[in-house]
Parts: C-alpha cells; sequence; structure tokens
C-alpha cells in the first residue's frame, strides 16, 4: 500500500531499489542541508533500509525518481515523513545528561552571577512531553546545583500536545523510563507503582509548572518572559524552515539577555537563525542569546 | 529558596491590549526606538497580509538583525504576490543578509514568484541572475529543471553557468543530458565548466 503524497511516475518493483554510492551522497548531502542532520558510511545501512522503505511506499520507480519528487514537493510531506523515520525520539529521565550537567556545571552559575542572590531564575523545557525532561531538570536542581537555596527557580515546561500534559501532571512512569535514573534518585524522589511503574513525588509534580503552548503562535508565546535557561531538544527537527524561524524568534524574546538554549544533539540554531551565538562549555555547546540584544 | 512551586503562577498574564493593537498602530511601532517594540511590531504584522509592502519597506532602512529576521519570517507567512514585489528588488542589494533573506523568502513562494523567474534570468546584471539560479537551488517548482537548462543553453556569464551546473547536478534528470552536453561545447576552453559537467552527469548516474 502506498503511504506517501509524492506525485512519483508508479513502476513495477519487482526487487528492492538498490542505492548506489551516488544516490547515498546525494541524498545525504540534500538531508543533511534540510535539517542539519548528517549521516556518514557508518549510516549506510541504516539510511539504506529507509530510503528503500520510503521509495517503495511512494511507488518510485527508483531513487531517482523518488528523489526528483521529493526535491520538488511542495507540501513537505515526503520531507517530513523521511525526517520521522531517520530520527528516533523516545523520552526518558536523564536523556541527554551532558546538557543538564552543563547546566548546573556552567550555564546557571553565569546566569547566577547577574543576578542577586534571592532573585528569579527562570527555566524553560519545551515540549515537555510526559514530563521526563522538566522532572530531570529539578532532580538536576536538587541534587547538584549547590546554590539552588540561593535563587528562586521556576521551572516551565510546555507541549502543544493537551494529553501529555496530563500525563506529565499524573507522573506515572515505566521502568524504561526510569532506567537511566541513578538508583539513590530513583529511591528519594520516586515510589512504585505497582509491579512495574513508578510514581514521581507530588514535590516534583509541584515544582513545574506545565502549559500548553503551540511554538509558531505569537499568542501562546506571548505569556513567557525573562526566561534564562531553554530546553528545546528534538522538537524543532520536525518543524518546516518557516515555522523553525518563528519559533526561535519567538524564544529569542521570550529570553533575558545572556540566557542560553539547549537544542537536541542533531539539531543547529545556526541552520535556523543567525540571533544567537554558539557558547562552547566543557559539558555541551550551547546557543546564547546576547547579553547586549 | 529553592524550586517554586506552580501555584505561584509564573506566566506573566497577556493583557486584552497585546492582542487589539491594530496596522496603523503596529506600522508605526516599526520605527520605535526600542528594538524589541520593532520585533514584536514586525512579528505581530506577519497576521496583516496587508502589511506586505509596508514590511517590505522597513527591511531596506532597519538596521538591527535581529529585527530583519522577524520581518523576513512576517513576509514568509504573509505570502502572496504582494510579497513577492516587496522583496524581488532586494536581489539587487549590496547587503548579503537582505539578498539571501529575500532568496529564503522567494523560495518559501514558488507560485507567486515563478511568473517573474523568465525576466530574472534575462536580467542585464549578471549578479541578479546568479542570485535567481541559488533561488531556483530552494524553490519547489515543476520548471525549475527547464529554467536551468536554459541558463546552460543561453547565458553568457561563465559564473551563471557555474552556479547552474551546480544546483543541476542534484536536480537534473535524463533530459538534462544535451544542455549539459551543450554548455562543454559553448565553453570548450573553460576547465572549471568541463570539470562541472563531468561531475552532473556523473550524478544525474547516465554516462
Amino acid at each position: 500500500m502506498k503511504t506517501g503524497s509524492l506525485a512519483v511516475k508508479p513502476g513495477p518493483v519487482v526487487a528492492p531499489p538498490a542505492i548506489t554510492d551516488a544516490d547515498f551522497r546525494k541524498f545525504a548531502e540534500f538531508f543533511y542541508r534540510k535539517t542539519g542532520i548528517h549521516f556518514d558510511d557508518s549510516k549506510r545501512y541504516f539510511v539504506d533500509k529507509r530510503l528503500v522503505e520510503r521509495i517503495e511506499s511512494t511507488g518510485a520507480e527508483n531513487f531517482r525518481a523518488w528523489f526528483v519528487a521529493l526535491r520538488f514537493e511542495t507540501d513537505g510531506a515526503e520531507l517530513q515523513q523521511l525526517v520521522n523515520i531517520m530520527t528516533v525520539n523516545e523520552t526518558y529521565f536523564f536523556r541527554e545528561a551532558y546538557q543538564f550537567d552543563c547546566l548546573v556545571n556552567n550555564m546557571l552559575d553565569e546566569v547566577a552571577a547577574r543576578k542577586r542572590p534571592g532573585s528569579r531564575i527562570r527555566i524553560w523545557s519545551i515540549p515537555s512531553s510526559t514530563g521526563e525532561e522538566p522532572y530531570s531538570i529539578a532532580i538536576y536542581l536538587l541534587e547538584r546545583w549547590a546554590k539552588i537555596d540561593q535563587y528562586d527557580v521556576e521551572i516551565l515546561s510546555s507541549d502543544i500536545d493537551t494529553s501529555v500534559l496530563k500525563a506529565a501532571q499524573r507522573g506515572i512512569y515505566s521502568q524504561r523510563s526510569v532506567g537511566n535514573l541513578p538508583p539513590q534518585y530513583l529511591k528519594k524522589y520516586f515510589t512504585p507503582n505497582g509491579d512495574n511503574e513508578w510514581r514521581i513525588s507530588r514535590d516534583l509534580v509541584d515544582s513545574v509548572e506545565f502549559s500548553r503552548v503551540n511554538l509558531s503562535e505569537p499568542t501562546d508565546t506571548r505569556r513567557f518572559r525573562d526566561i534564562d535557561v531553554i530546553f528545546c531538544r528534538n522538537l524543532l527537527i520536525y518543524f518546516d524552515d518557516l515555522s523553525r524561524r518563528v519559533a526561535a524568534e519567538a524564544m529569542f524574546d521570550a529570553m533575558s539577555p545572556g540566557g542560553f538554549i539547549c537544542l537536541g544533539h542533531s539539531e543547529s540554531m545556526s541552520r535556523m537563525s543567525s540571533l544567537y551565538t554558539v557558547r562552547r562549555f566543557p559539558d555541551a555547546m550551547v546557543y546564547q542569546k546576547p547579553l547586549e540584544a | 529558596m529553592g524550586l517554586k512551586r506552580q501555584a505561584d503562577a509564573a506566566l506573566h498574564p497577556v493583557a486584552t491590549r497585546d492582542y487589539t493593537r491594530d496596522l496603523p498602530g503596529l506600522i508605526a511601532q516599526m520605527s520605535d526606538v526600542e528594538v524589541a517594540v520593532r520585533r514584536w511590531a514586525v512579528r505581530d504584522l506577519g497576521s496583516h497580509p496587508e502589511a506586505a509592502a509596508a514590511l517590505g519597506a522597513r527591511l531596506v532602512v532597519e538596521a538591527d538583525s535581529s529585527v530583519r529576521s522577524a520581518l523576513f519570517s512576517s513576509l514568509a507567512r504573509l505570502g502572496g504576490g504582494d510579497v513577492v514585489t516587496a522583496v524581488l528588488p532586494l536581489l539587487r542589494s549590496e547587503d548579503p543578509e537582505l539578498r539571501n533573506g529575500a532568496i529564503e523568502v522567494l523560495s518559501g513562494l514558488p507560485d507567486a514568484v515563478a511568473p517573474h523567474i523568465d525576466a530574472l534570468l534575462c536580467d542585464g546584471d549578471s549578479d541578479v541572475r546568479i542570485f535567481t539560479v541559488n533561488l531556483l537551488g530552494d524553490l519547489h517548482h515543476i520548471r525549475v529543471v527547464a529554467w536551468l537548462e536554459r541558463v546552460l543553453m543561453h547565458d553568457a556569464a561563465v559564473n551563471v553557468v557555474g552556479a547552474a551546473l551546480e544546483v543541476l547536478a542534484e536536480v537534473g534528470t535524463d533530459g538534462s543530458l544535451p544542455a549539459l552536453r551543450a554548455v562543454a561545447q559553448r565553453f570548450p576552453d573553460d576547465a572549471f565548466i568541463g570539470f562541472a559537467v563531468a561531475l552532473a552527469i556523473e550524478r544525474i548516474g547516465t554516462p
């Protein structure tokens, strides 16, 4: 059954379409330019398998027919399908924890140095998904940031999907979701909920303000001001070019001068917007709103 | 101190006046001395189709990059023929930020920009023709390959042809081969063109 929307010339596919070296290079260059995701030869099997899947699903005769149709499609639907199958997006506690290390080792100290003790520091986690990221931030702050008692830290978290917001506020997680947590934190902040589930403490749930937000909608983001650190990981990759730019600009207006933004490991703000500067810390590379902005 | 409780309502309340700012008021605010005020006005004007000309006019006088970025985003959101009319002159700008921004906006408006491509490819300024070829590289339009092949067949400027070869190497088809062979004959002594033609033919995949 065809699952794509590309206007390709259908042809009889008697064997899986072959992906040549030149095809792979051509696709890798295009995909990098559109998404910033780089595939080298070590990912050849992974990429080829998915390309064949898309070629067959759209009914294209071969790679070239599929690629030309992809290249000139007007609605971006096939590119979106590609992004979906080329990225694996699952969420769990302490995912890509090097950025949380960077938060408590560098970013927050720099933010705090610009504020008086006792003043407010505001962190925004978007998308919240089912809550693993904002709660991970809360645990990191409580456990690993020495100055937590000197500042008033607000954690805001948003998602466009109200069902995941409800799940985040319920705070019940599978064993797989908490599998990356150090045992002492699991014991301290969770209680068993049946055989294979864990319930997060109400104190942590109460420490995060959840809200529904569409990053592409100015009236939704207008409420967010003076944010010092934004975690926006593995979200913009699913946006088209224009929506990505609009989101980058919305976050820029929501941030304090000198504020930081963390993207997913395969995302690059430099490809979306020139508003931010790159900051390289020992634990991670992040983006910063200029102090003078 | 420590983690704040959500009951403290951290989010900034949105005042009603934020939604009632009208077109003349927003256009006036594009000249405000405060960068943030200008940026917000520009972002809100992205919902006013009749603001296309004003947004385009502001681009050539706006000095702040963050406001320029918002101007381009709002123009791209609006789309349509008025935006194309407002942005096309920027292809002649000496400012690369304006040129690149214009190409980005135009590339997202294939149907509105298509009627202008033939004229742009005949422009007397070869730089404008190169920027038009750059635009074709990002334009999702069925005639892109035909426009590029026309450049190969007729444009006298080697830099324009070189730019077209670069794009055609990615998007060309078997049908592009005659134009590729023809351009090699038009510039027989130019090593770069020879190299670019060979690369394009290799990429297209037919010997």
